[in-house]
């Protein structure tokens, strides 16, 4: 097994999963000091009656909660101001942030604020400026998530935010809340955990910490996606992809974005795409043109991806191809479960190809590391094309 | 990958490892806004030039405001009060735990006092006794391992008043461990031998008992794989600098796993011989757990065979027809042991039978089994093991292990 | 722009009444099987004098209260805390995982490895106290249920079986 020479890592996050486990937040809000946790939700989890499941949860508990659910799909700066005097004025200490994306970095954003003051917002941007824990933040994913909301990211406006101290105190997974939303925002969430949680796997960053939650995540999502795209009602599956978000956005928070994770996000936000319906394209293109010499780990790839039978039954030398195209499959899979939704090439996604040239060189001028442009250009054109 | 019905998982420690992690620490202690640590140490830490080899990485750093290396083999609440106040005499603002498991469980007691600023330990015993985090706390193994780095449990023992005192928090977890290959590179063959078996079972019986799930399932794995490479080598071969960084890694790697789910009855019964009897914790594990495997192998069975995997390595997998993994798995545990007891001279025992002291003379005598049956009784991790264990069970397994033959699987009640 | 309410923590009069009931029946059940078993007498034999134990849902109640009274007799002692001073308290988080408790969905081996429960106290005493709600349990309940409440189901002699259980309902029901 592949030992670094050195690595660092930290993971903040306490994740609960499974039956009850929103029943256990009394009791996890008592030992964080917490007594009056700011529930923030969407108008649309809260149409579909997630907020009663959460207050029936604290019955019996003596705790009294405070409810925002007209949370929007674009927050802005202005929201957090008024979120943050309601969260002063009401005597609230801690947070709870019920669903995904827009929610969770409202939540994330506004605790900067309440564990400071609203101007800290502006000072905090960028990376890794925040320098000490902030209140307590419980996530309370579903399955309208981005495959973020557990990492260390946030953004809101034009600012973006990278903190370990963004990340939630406590993930709170409960089956009652992982409601199906759509075949589309499953599946972008999900290919965004597979890309993150792969290439933390196969980086050179590589370290058994980080290997552990991406391992997961892979697991999961590799056995539990296709079915639950053609089935939505197998609850287990959508728990276990729930789970491997969470996983991904940990081992995720630890390492340097990858090349598909840069590209994938590039050809979405040049095209008006889901981040990971590109991530997904890209995923087994980009894996092929990554090399032991250049510091990647791929044939350790298919233990995660296959499980040990296959991964104990072949050979060596015939890993990196198997795992590849085992990926390869799964966009297939994808394809037809999906009935033609969760296409595999960027031709079928409607990205115009004259694009590609400007995209590849936009995106590998924003690092030293990864790909060059010229790299860049040629993956995205077989990506264009497909298998 | 298993995903049960309902788990929890929290490893909030940050971990720093490599062939020269420690020089990282001024660093670590500058981002917790501290900079005056107090050194919790033993004399056998000392002794081998290991806090040496810490205050020179880190002086040039940080202001060390006190050294105590005195910490005893068994983790004192005398000495916790005494440490307390060193503390505070010199205006330490931190602290670095350097050892195993007793340097560990003194340094998280000390935390509890300076930081609560009090002088009655016992009033934070039990479980979520404490309510907000600790003065930082840096935790740097010097065995691979306890774990205890990882864990967010402390054990004091109050000799006076013969107590033991458990203390149960989050808050409990260092801040910073610290993994460095120089920290176990002059650990000799007979305790690199009973540690990292103490590890492996760690890593085991997290991922066959009750309380498993797929994060601390997915940390078990790496460690049960790397020991399976390194543990015998780095015996053999104690100057391993690679394999000494790949057997801390998987100490702390099945740390993570068992603090968040549990042991069994591996543990049940290593407790109660070490409590009965004096035999190190390290040795209890390496004897006792292929007779866990084995008493808990109608439950449990479909788990042990997967561990063929990470602990024979892949050829072997594919090569052992799946219904005969489990007892591959076993085998092989004891394969290990001997593979151990040849490597360190003889030292390391494959049975309770040849357990002895430094004097030579035998730890175990066979009346002694029934106490330590009794004892058993009374151990928590009990309640982890997939199949129940009474009196007469613990005692069946004790004499079988003592002897060192095979349990006899007809003579287990099922449940 | 959405609006701020705050919600207070409301009743599950219901559900805390059912569980109230069961741990009035099993308060019962353990005083009962005390004079009746011979194992549940050895536990309580070797607990220290005067031994109570609460059996509990956080954050307040119900409660169960059972213990060794000044003559060493096991009883029964209610369900209010007021003025009892109690060696080990096991706790239950919160009234849901009491309620998959009591209607046996989790035995108590699984709450354990749930984190559904809290011990304040010493893990020995405990250790005993589960080993009695164990044997109580399958005295109570037929075998189909006992055997999701406990890890092993016991062999028993018939004698056992059968008789001791026609007498620990004799006398929980009479409270004797």
């Amino acid at each position: 097994m592949f030992s670094p020479d050195r690595y660092e890592f930290f993971c903040p996050v306490k994740t609960n999963s499974g039956s009850r486990a929103l029943e256990h937040l009394p009791f996890e809000l008592d030992t964080m000091n917490a007594t009056k946790p700011f529930v923030i939700t969407s108008q649309k989890d809260a149409r579909r009656g997630l907020v009663d499941v959460i207050i029936d949860a604290f019955k019996d508990s003596g705790v009294t909660i405070g409810i925002f659910d007209g949370a929007p799909a674009a927050p802005g700066m202005k929201l957090i101001k008024e979120l943050f005097t309601m969260y002063r004025d009401g005597g609230y200490d801690s947070l709870i942030a019920v669903g995904g994306g827009a929610v969770v970095d409202t939540a994330k954003i506004l605790n900067i604020a309440v564990s400071g003051a609203p101007e800290d917002i502006e000072r905090y941007a960028g990376s890794d400026l925040i320098t000490k824990p902030l209140k307590p933040l419980v996530l309370v994913p579903t399955l309208s998530g981005t495959g973020y909301e557990s990492s260390r990211y946030a953004c809101i406006d034009t600012l973006s935010f990278s903190s370990c101290f963004l990340m939630p105190h406590l993930v709170v997974i409960d089956p009652r809340m992982i409601v199906f939303e759509d075949v589309e925002t499953t599946a972008a969430a999900s290919l965004v955990t597979l890309t993150h949680a792969v290439e933390v796997y196969t980086g050179p960053e590589k370290n058994p910490l980080s290997d552990s939650y991406a391992y997961a995540a892979i697991r999961f999502v590799m056995e539990n996606l296709v079915s639950v795209i053609r089935d939505p009602r197998d609850g287990k599956g959508r728990l276990a992809l729930v789970n491997a978000h969470n996983a991904a956005g940990c081992a995720f928070s630890n390492s340097t974005p990858g090349m598909a994770h840069r590209l994938g996000k590039a050809v979405g936000d040049a095209c008006q795409l889901s981040w990971g319906l590109c991530m997904g394209i890209l995923l087994p293109h980009i894996l092929e043109r990554q090399t032991s010499e250049d510091g990647y780990h791929i044939p350790g790839l298919l233990l995660p991806l296959a499980g040990f039978d296959v991964y104990a039954e072949t050979p060596e030398h015939m890993k990196v191809q198997k795992a590849i195209g085992i990926l390869y499959d799964f966009q297939r899979d994808l394809f037809e479960a999906s009935r033609g939704a969760i296409v595999r090439s960027l031709k079928d996604a409607e990205v115009p190809e004259e694009m590609l040239r400007d995209i590849a060189r936009k995106a590998a001028g924003r690092s030293s590391t990864g790909f060059d442009a010229d790299v860049s250009l040629m993956v995205l054109e077989q990506a264009w094309k497909g298998k | 990958m298993n995903l049960p019905g309902y788990y929890e998982f929290c490893c909030r420690v940050k971990i720093i490892a490599g062939h020269d992690a420690l020089e990282k620490i001024p660093d670590a202690l500058a981002y917790l806004r501290a900079r005056t640590p107090m050194i919790v140490s033993d004399k056998g830490v000392a002794g081998a030039g290991l806090i040496d080899i810490v205050t020179s990485a880190i002086k040039d750093g940080v202001t060390i405001g006190a050294v105590a290396d005195d910490v005893p083999p068994d983790s004192d609440l005398q000495v916790v009060h005494r440490l307390a106040r060193l503390y505070r005499e010199k205006r330490c603002d931190s602290l670095i735990a350097v050892g195993g498991g007793s340097v560990m469980d003194t340094a998280k007691g000390v935390n509890i006092l300076i930081s609560e600023n009090a002088d009655d330990l016992m009033k934070f015993s039990g479980a979520n006794a404490l309510k907000r985090a600790l003065k930082p706390l840096i935790a740097i193994p010097t065995t691979a391992g306890t774990g205890s780095e990882v864990t967010l449990v402390a054990v004091v023992k109050d000799h006076e008043r013969h107590l033991k005192m458990a203390f149960v928090s989050y808050f409990l977890l260092p801040d910073v461990s610290v993994l460095d290959s120089r920290m176990t590179l002059s650990l000799p063959p007979a305790i690199t031998a009973a540690t990292g078996m103490d590890a492996l079972a760690h890593a085991v019986e997290a991922y066959t008992c009750l309380a498993k799930n797929p994060l601390s399932d997915a940390h078990a794995l790496a460690a049960i794989n790397l020991i399976g490479e390194n543990l015998v080598r780095v015996t053999r071969d104690p100057g391993d600098k690679n394999g000494r960084l790949a057997m801390a890694n998987a100490a702390t790697l099945a740390g993570i796993a068992f603090s968040n789910s549990m042991v069994g009855m591996v543990h049940t019964l290593g407790h109660s011989a070490g409590s009965v009897c004096g035999v190190p914790h390290g040795v209890c594990m390496a004897i006792l757990l292929p007779y866990g495997l084995e008493y808990n192998m109608h439950k449990n069975g479909h788990l042990t065979a997967e561990l063929l995997f990470p602990l024979g390595g892949a050829q072997v997998y594919a090569a052992t027809p799946e219904g005969e993994r489990a007892d591959k798995v076993i085998a092989l545990v004891r394969r290990i042991n001997e593979d151990l007891h040849e490597a360190s001279g003889g030292r390391h025992p494959r049975f309770f039978r040849e357990v002895v002291d430094r004097e030579g003379k035998q730890m175990v005598p066979r009346e002694k089994l029934p106490e330590i049956a009794k004892t058993a009784l009374s151990d928590g991790s009990l309640f982890y093991n997939p199949e129940d264990l009474d009196y007469d069970d613990f005692l069946m397994v004790m004499e079988t292990s003592w002897e060192g033959e095979p349990l006899e699987r007809r003579k287990i009640k099922k449940g | 722009m959405g609006t701020i309410r705050e919600v207070k923590s409301g009743k599950k009069s219901l559900k805390k009444d059912y569980v109230a009931i069961m741990m009035w029946f099993m308060g019962r059940a353990i005083q009962a099987a005390a004079s009746v078993d011979r194992d549940v007498r050895k536990e309580f034999a070797e607990l220290p004098d005067r031994f109570t134990f609460d059996l509990c849902v956080m954050p307040d109640g119900p409660h169960m209260i059972v213990g060794k009274d000044r003559k060493g007799y096991v009883r029964y002692m209610g369900w209010d805390t007021e003025g009892k001073r109690t060696n080990l308290r096991i706790k239950i988080k919160n009234l849901e995982a009491a309620i998959l408790m009591f209607t046996f969905q989790e035995s108590t081996a699984l709450a354990t490895a749930r984190n559904r429960l809290v011990v304040d106290g010493e893990v020995p005493h405990a250790c005993a106290a589960v080993r009695i709600l164990d044997i109580v349990e399958v005295y109570l309940l037929p075998k189909i249920i006992a055997k999701l409440a406990v890890k092993r189901y016991p062999l028993w002699s018939p004698g056992r079986k059968y008789i001791g259980r026609v007498f620990v309902y004799l006398r929980t029901v009479l409270g004797l």
